[in-house]
Formats: C-alpha cells, structure tokens, sequence
C-alpha cells in the first residue's frame, strides 16, 4: 500500500448546537486501497464525519486531507474523485434511473457508455422509463449506488449503503465493495452501526463512540481486541471445585456457572482437559466473543 | 462553462415536473379570456376597433403582467427549489464537484429561462388570438393594419427587467424555507400589497417596494419613471441575489 494515506483527518471537531459536542478530536486515517469499515451506533457521529469529509458541512476545528490535499481549498477537484452515498437515497423521484444519472454525468465529464456501465453494474439496467418514485427502497439504493459509481472514484464513501437491502442485496452488496477494491483498485469508506454486517468485506476498521474514536487499525488488530474481551461460560458437577482449579484465568462466579477470559480456542481445549482430567463432569462449554455493543463498553472504559 | 454544465443539469431536473405545462398554460388564460370577449360580443371588441392590432398586444400584455405573471413568477420560484426539498437531494448536489455559486446562479437562471417562455408563449397565443379575429370577422383587417414590432419588444422588456425584483427576491424565499407554504403566503401577501400600493394608495413608494415595480409597465401615467423603475429592479436583483447567495452558501442543507 501507498505511504501516504488516502484520508487523513486532524483534530477534527464539529457541534451542531454549542452544547452538545457532536465530534471530537476525530483522527482518522483511511489507506490507499483500502476497504474501511466506519463503525458506531446511531448518533455516533458517523454521518456528521462523513459530511465534513464531503464538504457538506462547514470544517469548525481540525484539518481534513484528502488526496494529499486540503479539503477547505481543493473542494471541487477532490470532490470530482470521490463517489458518495450518504444515508437515504438522494434521488429525482419524478425522472427514470438513467435520467437521474444523466443530471450529474456531465457535471462528472463521463460518457453515456459509463451510465449504462453502472446501470449494468448494480443491476438496474433493465428498469427503462420506470420512474423512481415507484422503485423500491432496494432499488433506489442500488441507484445511489450506481450515481455514486458514476465518475469511476478513487475513493467511494458510503454511509449505511446496506439500508433498505434484503439479505441476498446485503450478499450482493458486499461481493460488489470487494470487486470494486480488487479489480477497480477504489479506496472505499463504509459505514455501519453492525460490526457483523461489514466485518466480512473489510481490511481496517475505525469505530466510533459518542464523536470520539475509539478504535482505528487492522480487522486483525480489531479482532485480537475482540478476542481479549471473550468470555468462556462452563457449568461442570462441582463448579466451585471447577472455579478453584481455573484460578488462574481469574473465574466469575454465577448461579448457572463460572467464566473464564480467554483468547483462543486451544485455550478452551486446555480448560476442558483440565476439568475432566480432574473428574469433573462438563455440562457447559461455551465460548462467547464480544458482540459489538460489548466491545463499545470495553472500548469506553479502555479509554476512560 | 461549469455554469452551462450547472444549467443544464437544473433544466433535466426539471423534465416532467409541472413547470413546463404550468408555464405554456398559465401563459394561455388571458388570451382565451380575450378571444372568448371578442368572439361573444364582450367589451374588448370596441378596444380591438379603437386601437388596431397594437392596441390587442397592448390589452393582452397588460393583463397578463399585472396578475398572471407575478402570480406565476411567485409559484415558479417557489416550487422550482422545492425540487431538492421534496426529494432530499441538496447533499447529493453539494457533494458533486460544483461551486455553490454554480449551483445557485443555474437555478436563477432555469426560473428566467422558463420566465421568458412564459413571455414569448403570452405573445405566441396573442397571435393566434389575432388571426382567429381576422377569420371570425374580416372586417376587422386586423391583419393588414400598421404593427410596431419595436414597441412590442420594449414592453416586452420592461415587463421582464421589472419583474426581476419579485422574481429575485422571491427565488430568495424559495430556496430559504423547506416548507413551500411559507414563500407563496409570503409572496402573495406583498404582492397584494404592492398592488394596493399601485392602485389604491397610489403612494409614492411605490417606485421603491419591489412588488409594485411590475405595475409600471402598465399604468399611463408611471410610463415616464419607467427606466428608473427598470434600473431599480435590477439593482434590487443585484442586492437580493448577493443577500441570497450568502444565506445560501451559509445555510446547512444536509443531515
């Protein structure tokens, strides 16, 4: 990958009402030919980062590069580089797809053949003089889509693209970020409040947590994080004789059982020949990894 | 360039919304009214006779300017934003690689572009209105009497440059409020008031409110103040443009 990274934010702060901080100290570093996973619950800030980065809203503090250049004096070059789909479908319901597409296509400079080459990507190329007011939600979000692939970005930033999909366009969907990142070498930013959603198709992830980034790294890095939060639940014949042997992972006591940490499976392998080897009967062997909104928490107070 | 880029791109927004019917059929009451008024022996026939084919562009455009087109001008500038309102696109516009100034003259422009169509089909109509006259009763000549083209085109501009104000100022509010309601309430209010200004008041502010400047065109006795009033509008447009794109430009269309 290129040194110099695609997105780089610095300090980036923004509020909507003076209050309320909505973002706070946001560093975010997106790599050259990346698929970056932008990851909170609702009202995280997730949008409002993403808007900065798009120039929809006014920069208050912090300093956004992207290309390698300022966002504030390079808006329209850098913007003509970059595809979007922020939140809900941002469509002309009274014209037709292609119409839709031909509004922007020549504020993009791109030829009609690439309107019908992102029709046929996203699979509507079939829908002809259809209006988009009767499309579906699916639909009109395979038309943001496509309306985002129309000037054949270096960098494609999509806000919650999975919205309004059923689950084979969530299959599709993923598939199509993985093909654009391979075959068409697009950086691309995608956000979601579902860590499940996005973790299969993602190389890095950032996640945010009330306008503060929490995390930012490789999956991998993310992951072992993950893993460090994991909880083993056992239920044996004797589960304070079993809480006794197990001192060492340091045991929690409950009326269903104890749990252990752990960090992988040989561990789990380890504790269950422990068990039985000291004629304890396993009735429960259950490892539970950190579900997002876990991992929140232990992210929080990580950082608290 | 971009700014042609910028049009176009607002002229294909508008296909298939109202705004062209509604251009080519506001355009068209006040000269079916005066056909109807002539072909059933209304009072227009003794103007017709009196004042030759001049005097039905006069009659026609009169009408027309003073309650038509600014009822229509108030309509158009307020729906034609509403386009990025009701379709909530203003963020897929702004994160498009195009200024906002681009942006925000391409909408003035495509509300002028269909402003003079509104015009030239005014006129388009008037003249079919003649011709049917002609054949409904030859006696008339209308046809072959004297017709000042160059008047036409005079009055044809002071209606426009005059109404620029409104239009301005109105296009303003369009663009200001997401709830449609507000501009039309608003527009209407003041036209009526710079109506009442005009013609029942007939106070001397009335070559200052920029709902009154309209008038001017029409009424014998302002016909003097008529270039001041046109340089009037066009400094009001000026300054309402400039207050317009600030708001604009400041103003949070997203999130």
């Amino acid at each position: 990958m290129d040194q110099q990274p695609i997105i780089l934010t610095s300090g980036l702060s923004y509020h909507y009402a003076r209050e309320v901080q909505t973002l706070d100290n946001i560093n975010l570093r997106v790599e050259r030919g990346s698929i970056y996973g932008f990851l909170g619950p609702n009202g995280s800030g997730k949008t409002t980062t993403l808007s900065l980065l798009l120039g929809l809203l006014n920069n208050q503090k912090g300093d956004i590069q992207i290309f390698g250049q300022h966002l504030r004096e390079n808006r329209e070059a850098i913007l003509g580089r970059i595809g979007s789909l922020i939140e809900t479908p941002s469509l002309y319901a009274h014209l037709t797809a292609r119409e839709n597409l031909e509004v922007y296509r020549n504020t993009y400079g791109v030829t009609k053949a690439r309107v019908d080459e992102v029709l046929e990507i996203v699979g509507i190329a079939d829908t002809g003089k259809k209006l988009v007011k009767k499309f579906s939600l699916g639909m009109k979000q395979r038309l943001s889509i496509a309306l985002a692939l129309l000037p054949n970005p270096e960098l494609l930033i999509l806000d919650e693209p999975s919205n309004g999909l059923d689950p084979a366009g969530i299959v599709e969907l993923r598939a199509l970020v993985k093909k654009l990142n391979k075959e068409h070498g697009m950086t691309i930013l995608i956000s979601s409040h579902l860590l499940g959603e996005i973790e299969k198709m993602v190389s890095h992830v950032g996640i945010i947590y009330k306008g503060k980034m929490l995390f930012q790294g490789p999956l991998s890095e993310l992951h072992r994080f993950q893993q460090r939060g994991s909880r083993l639940f056992i239920s044996t014949s004797d589960n304070k004789a079993a809480c006794r042997l197990l001192q060492e992972y340091e045991p929690a006591i409950s009326d269903e059982g104890l749990s252990v940490a752990f960090e992988d499976m040989r561990q789990v392998a380890a504790i269950n020949r422990r068990l039985t080897d000291n004629q304890l009967e396993v009735y429960l062997l259950q490892p539970k990894e950190n579900d997002l909104e876990q991992l929140f928490i232990d992210l929080t107070s990580a950082h608290a | 360039m971009k700014l042609l880029t910028a049009l176009h791109a607002e002229m294909l927004k508008t296909k298939r919304t109202a705004s062209f019917y509604f251009t080519i059929l506001g355009a068209a009451p006040v000269p079916l009214i005066f056909l109807l008024n002539v072909l059933t022996g209304g009072g227009d026939v003794e103007a017709v006779h009196k004042g030759s084919l001049n005097a039905v562009f006069e009659l026609g455009m009169e009408r027309n300017g003073l309650v038509f087109l600014p009822l229509y001008v108030i309509l158009l500038c307020t729906l034609l934003p509403q386009i990025e309102y009701r379709n909530n696109t203003w963020k897929q516009v702004f994160a498009s690689p195009q200024s906002k100034g681009n942006v925000f003259l391409a909408k003035f422009l495509n509300i002028n572009r269909l402003i003079m169509l509104f015009l030239i089909a005014n006129l388009a109509y008037l003249s079919l209105v003649i011709v049917l006259m002609h054949f409904s009763d030859p006696s008339r000549n209308l046809l072959s009497q004297p017709f000042d083209i160059k008047s036409l085109l005079a009055s044809s501009a002071y209606t426009y440059i005059t109404m620029l104000a409104l239009c301005t100022f109105q296009f303003w509010l369009g663009l200001r409020f997401r709830n449609f309601v507000v501009p039309i309430a608003i527009g209407l209010t003041l036209w009526i008031a710079g109506m009442m200004m005009s013609f029942e008041f007939k106070s001397d502010l009335v070559g200052f409110f920029p709902y009154s400047l309209q008038t001017f065109p029409f009424i014998t006795q302002f016909h003097s103040k008529l270039t001041q009033v046109a340089l009037t509008s066009v400094g009001y447009m000026t300054l309402f443009l400039l207050l317009g794109f600030l708001d604009f430009k400041r103003r949070r269309f997203t999130v």
